[in-house]
């Protein structure tokens, strides 16, 4: 434990140890998942941190606004722990906020595509004020273009303009969004990656994980999804996977693209995960379940960063992530008692609520 | 101020809020949620008609923003609601008008943007001596030109490991790379889709551009020439529709944006059953204004008008005349006065130039101030118009500073040309040094006075009498400083044993004071709470009460130290022009000048902001409570941007 560690990340550690402290407990979730109705969701998350975020007349708070509502509380702890972590764990906890600038960027080019008002696309997007490249109102005028090209154009002055004007082309030939989203998560990725080799020592190695694996889960899941639901060729999955990560290395990559055992590749990968074999019986099920278990693998590493020499960027980005995880968690829960969903439905689709229920027992 | 309610029949809402705004005496308050059948409803109509005029706005804004029309300043005369139908139908002729024009110079533009892509991708293989159409169509061998990502390159060269390929990089850039992609023509379904999923964009230069690329450039350069005509001619004609429908723009721009601000206030009232229910605050000398304003568009409002009652929130304007506006700002930094309370404003006109003057005493530099005051105050500097409203505070402290420099002897640092009238404060460190907490005593005094005078216009007696800032602990304070004082100097012509036994007394009436308080408001019970408990708290509050008071009036001896910083670092100005220039040549000067612009600049802020804090946290603090709300007359037309998504 070096001194400048303790002294850079002091205040850091304490901030996130009390935002840890307002996550939902185990008995919030289980209330939650056996309240009646959308109603009674609602009143709970009152009791919450989310509390304050959904204060608005009731008639205002429908499940998308909700939602909405309750990613503006990972926009304040992503500013806060920006502004608290110091350089340049600050910059790569940036790099990682726009991740959700990604997706509200390709939430918006959805928008452009399917003809939809900038009304119906906003309480979609992530609520970013700070530390962002693309505006709301960059993106407001995305979703109001009148083609894909104005779209680009419109906003020429993010550092996405280069990637999205060079894949247009294969959009126009194409007319489809899949070339313009591979690219703009590829840079990104990219991106990502080269910020986490701006740290040193345990900052790197912590960086490495926390950023990495998140990294790996992706990459793994396009190779395998490429292959099992689009039928790409090999180089074509070479291509629109990245060559580098923490765990999963190019070479899985390449076995993947090159058509061999699924299970063995990803038990290689990620030993001791269990029914990897309906990977290869029934891939369609098999995706879905290994992309579940591989976030609750991922949520698991994320709580074991709270054990050992806290003061290091792998705090406050678990923290981070597991918040994600949870607001992903209450956004299933939402849509599920707003459409009266069965239990026995979506909670299999919870990813965080089922690790609060084991570490209890 | 008066509160007025209004009781309006539904069909002349409209009108009515349009008279509200347009008499500018009308402060609405937010109505006290009646509800009746329905009222949701009518609020939901309203807050979707305001949904409509802001996508309206935003239309119209579009439309002007690529006419490259700016939004100009709001119309001087009355704006009415506008249908939003009407509204709809002008929007979509203009833009209809400006589609034609705006589409074909942004198409001239892409069209621009692609050939003189074309040209620097044809460049770099300028000097390549064969036809571009018969390398896409060789037999045996497959060839691919185009641009790709330079960060795809590698990945592309390693994903088709397994095949045969040349990748030649003719020229590479920032981002972008030409390269030309050579295998085998039995290989070209896998190495097209290879390079297409690298986003490797094949070349294809637009029709008429076959032939080698030294030709296609020639050609290409051409029609840039073309396009770059097509563009001028495009903007021409968008200057035309620029100039014609400039002020049709600008105004239903700002009448749909009176016409939302119109709905959304609408949506705010209160709801009866056939009838909106108004409320706000008006100043009583202009109720007459509101009721005929009103009148004019109908006879069937009801108004009713009733003071305010006790505790409530009620707006407040300021009147003060303009010479003391300049330091209204520094009241209404700090909070608007509560209703009933005295507005400061007078008194830190007063007190805030004097506080200054002291710290800064200087008859050259506050001549600076008070020539710099008047300077922004008349407004010829373009650019320092913003500032116009701190001229009147750099006049204040301009005089000050110059009444002080007399007093101190001082005039650009210089200590020998004026003789001073009162003290050196170099020179009589101690003396400054009392006389700042002397006129401390005397500020303090003044800010308990002005709470005496707030709780007598409130009919506080209670408060008026036994608070601790009231006369028990005006009378406490001097006590005790009459005790000390009598300590410190043997011969006071009364004993110090006196204003012992008036602190005591003074003290027990200070700490025991809720009780006393009470007693005259006729509030029972008398103690909240076990009388130990309450003696324990009177205890530690009558020793807050004198630790507070001993550091509100040492925090002025901060007057006294500046004042003697100010002629020390003139000091140090001249002790570096004489090494610059012992023979006080031109160096002498030039560090004499520019010192003492660093002096106004650097110490001038320093000693604002000081002044600043002895006025909010030991002067303010004694007598205002600054919770106050602005008085703001309903306007259609404000200056708020729009909301961001954020807070939508």
């Amino acid at each position: 434990m070096s001194p400048s560690g303790v002294t850079a990340y002091a205040r850091v550690h304490a901030t996130v140890r009390a935002l840890y402290s307002y996550m939902l407990t185990f008995p919030m979730w289980e209330s939650l998942i056996q309240a009646q109705d959308f109603d009674a969701v609602l009143n709970l998350l009152s009791k919450s941190i989310y509390a304050p975020y959904l204060e608005l007349d009731r008639h205002l708070l429908t499940p998308r606004r909700v939602v909405y509502q309750i990613r503006r509380h990972l926009a304040d702890v992503y500013e806060k722990l920006i502004r608290l972590t110091p350089q340049p764990g600050s910059q790569l906890l940036q790099q990682l906020w726009r991740h959700y600038e990604v997706d509200n960027l390709k939430a918006a080019l959805r928008g452009v595509e399917t003809g939809a008002s900038w009304d119906a696309v906003l309480h979609l997007l992530y609520p970013m004020s700070k530390y962002i490249t693309v505006t709301a109102e960059d993106l407001e005028r995305v979703v109001r273009s009148r083609d894909m090209f104005q779209a680009i154009e419109s906003i020429s002055h993010t550092p996405y303009y280069e990637t999205l004007v060079h894949a247009l082309s294969r959009y126009r030939t194409e007319k489809s969004l899949f070339p313009l989203e591979v690219a703009l998560d590829l840079t990104y990725r990219r991106s990502l990656w080269a910020s986490i080799y701006e740290l040193r020592g345990a900052d790197l190695e912590h960086a490495l994980r926390m950023i990495g694996t998140p990294l790996d889960i992706d990459n793994l899941l396009w190779a395998i999804r490429y292959r099992v639901f689009h039928h790409l060729s090999e180089q074509e999955i070479i291509n629109y996977t990245l060559p580098m990560g923490y765990k999963v290395q190019d070479a899985h990559i390449r076995a993947i693209a090159a058509g061999d055992n699924l299970a063995e590749i990803v038990a290689h990968i990620y030993p001791g995960l269990e029914g990897l074999e309906r990977l290869n019986l029934n891939p369609r099920e098999g995706v879905a379940m290994l992309e579940v278990a591989l976030q609750r693998r991922f949520i698991d590493l994320c709580k074991s960063t709270f054990i050992g020499n806290p003061f290091n960027i792998g705090i406050p980005a678990a923290y981070l992530w597991l918040n994600e995880h949870e607001i992903r968690d209450l956004t299933v829960l939402v849509e599920a008692k707003a459409s009266h969903t069965p239990l026995d439905i979506f909670l299999p689709l919870l990813e965080f609520y089922p690790l609060l229920s084991r570490s209890t027992d | 101020m008066s509160k007025v309610e209004l009781i309006v029949p539904e069909r002349d809402v409209v009108p009515v809020t349009e008279a509200l705004a347009a008499s500018d005496v009308f402060h609405l308050a937010k109505s006290n949620q009646v509800v009746a059948d329905g009222a949701a409803r009518h609020a939901n109509e309203w807050h979707e008609r305001a949904t409509t005029f802001i996508t309206l706005e935003q239309r119209i804004l579009n439309v002007m923003k690529s006419l490259n029309v700016d939004e100009g300043l709001p119309p001087s005369e009355q704006l009415h609601l506008i249908g939003s139908n009407v509204a709809l139908r002008d929007i979509e002729l203009l833009e209809q008008e400006a589609e034609g024009p705006v589409h074909e110079f942004e198409a001239a533009q892409l069209k621009l943007t692609q050939l003189q892509r074309y040209l620097s991708q044809l460049e770099p293989i300028a000097e390549l001596d064969v036809n571009l159409g018969d390398l896409r169509n060789m037999r045996y061998t497959f060839a691919l030109i185009g641009t790709i990502p330079v960060t795809n390159i590698d990945r592309l060269q390693s994903s088709l490991e397994h095949i045969p390929f040349v990748l030649v990089t003719l020229r590479q850039e920032d981002h972008l790379a030409v390269v030309v992609l050579f295998g085998m023509q039995r290989d070209a379904a896998i190495l097209n889709r290879a390079a297409r999923s690298a986003y490797l964009n094949p070349l294809h230069p637009p029709k008429g551009y076959r032939g080698t690329p030294g030709e296609a450039i020639a050609a290409l350069k051409d029609n840039i020439a073309r396009t770059q005509q097509r563009i001028m001619e495009s903007q021409a004609s968008i200057d035309r529709i620029h100039e014609t429908r400039i002020r049709h723009l600008r105004h239903l721009l700002w009448r749909i944006r009176a016409s939302r601000k119109l709905v959304e206030t609408i949506a705010e009232y209160g709801r009866l059953r056939y009838t909106y229910l108004i409320t706000g605050w008006v100043p009583e000398c202009k109720l007459e204004t509101l009721q005929e304003k009103v009148a004019e568009v109908s006879d069937q409002v009801v108004i009713e008008t009733s003071p305010p009652y006790a505790d409530e929130r009620v707006p407040v304007v300021l009147d003060n005349p303009s010479l003391l506006k300049s330091f209204e700002g520094l009241v209404t930094n700090y909070g608007y006065p509560a209703y009933g309370e005295l507005d400061p404003t007078p008194v830190v006109a007063l007190t805030y130039p004097l506080v200054f003057g002291i710290m800064f005493g200087d008859v050259g530099h506050g001549l600076f101030l008070f020539l710099l005051g008047i300077l922004l105050l008349s407004g010829a500097i373009r650019s320092l118009r913003k500032l116009a409203g701190m001229g009147g505070i750099l006049i204040g402290c301009g005089i000050m500073a110059m009444i002080f420099g007399f007093l101190y002897g001082s005039i650009f640092g210089f200590e020998e040309i004026l003789r001073p009238l009162w003290i050196k404060p170099l020179e009589d460190i101690m003396d400054i040094l009392i006389a700042a907490v002397v006129a401390g005593v005397a500020l303090l005094n003044l800010g308990m006075l002005n709470h005496i005078g707030n709780a007598a216009l409130s009919r506080q007696w209670g408060k008026l009498f036994f608070s601790h800032n009231g006369v028990v602990g005006m009378a406490f304070y001097w006590s005790f400083i009459g005790l000390l004082v009598g300590s410190l100097i043997p011969d006071m012509p009364i004993s110090a044993s006196v204003f012992g036994i008036l602190t005591v007394i003074t003290g027990g009436l200070v700490a025991f004071s809720e009780i006393f308080e009470h007693l005259v408001d006729g509030q029972r019970p008398l103690i909240e709470g076990g009388v130990g408990t309450y003696v324990m708290q009177a205890f530690f509050e009558l020793f807050e009460v004198v630790i507070g008071l001993l550091s509100n009036t040492l925090s002025y001896i901060r007057m006294g130290a500046f004042a003697v910083a100010h002629g020390a670092l003139s000091l140090v100005v001249f002790i570096i022009a004489d090494i610059v220039s012992p023979e006080k040549g031109l160096g002498y000067w030039v560090v004499v000048v520019l010192g003492n612009l660093f002096v106004i600049g650097f110490e001038g802020m320093i000693v604002a902001i000081q002044t600043l804090r002895l006025e909010y946290y030991e002067f303010f603090s004694k007598f205002f409570s600054g919770g106050g709300e602005h008085y703001h007359p309903l306007k259609l037309i404000s200056e708020e941007g729009n909301k961001s998504y954020q807070e939508a």
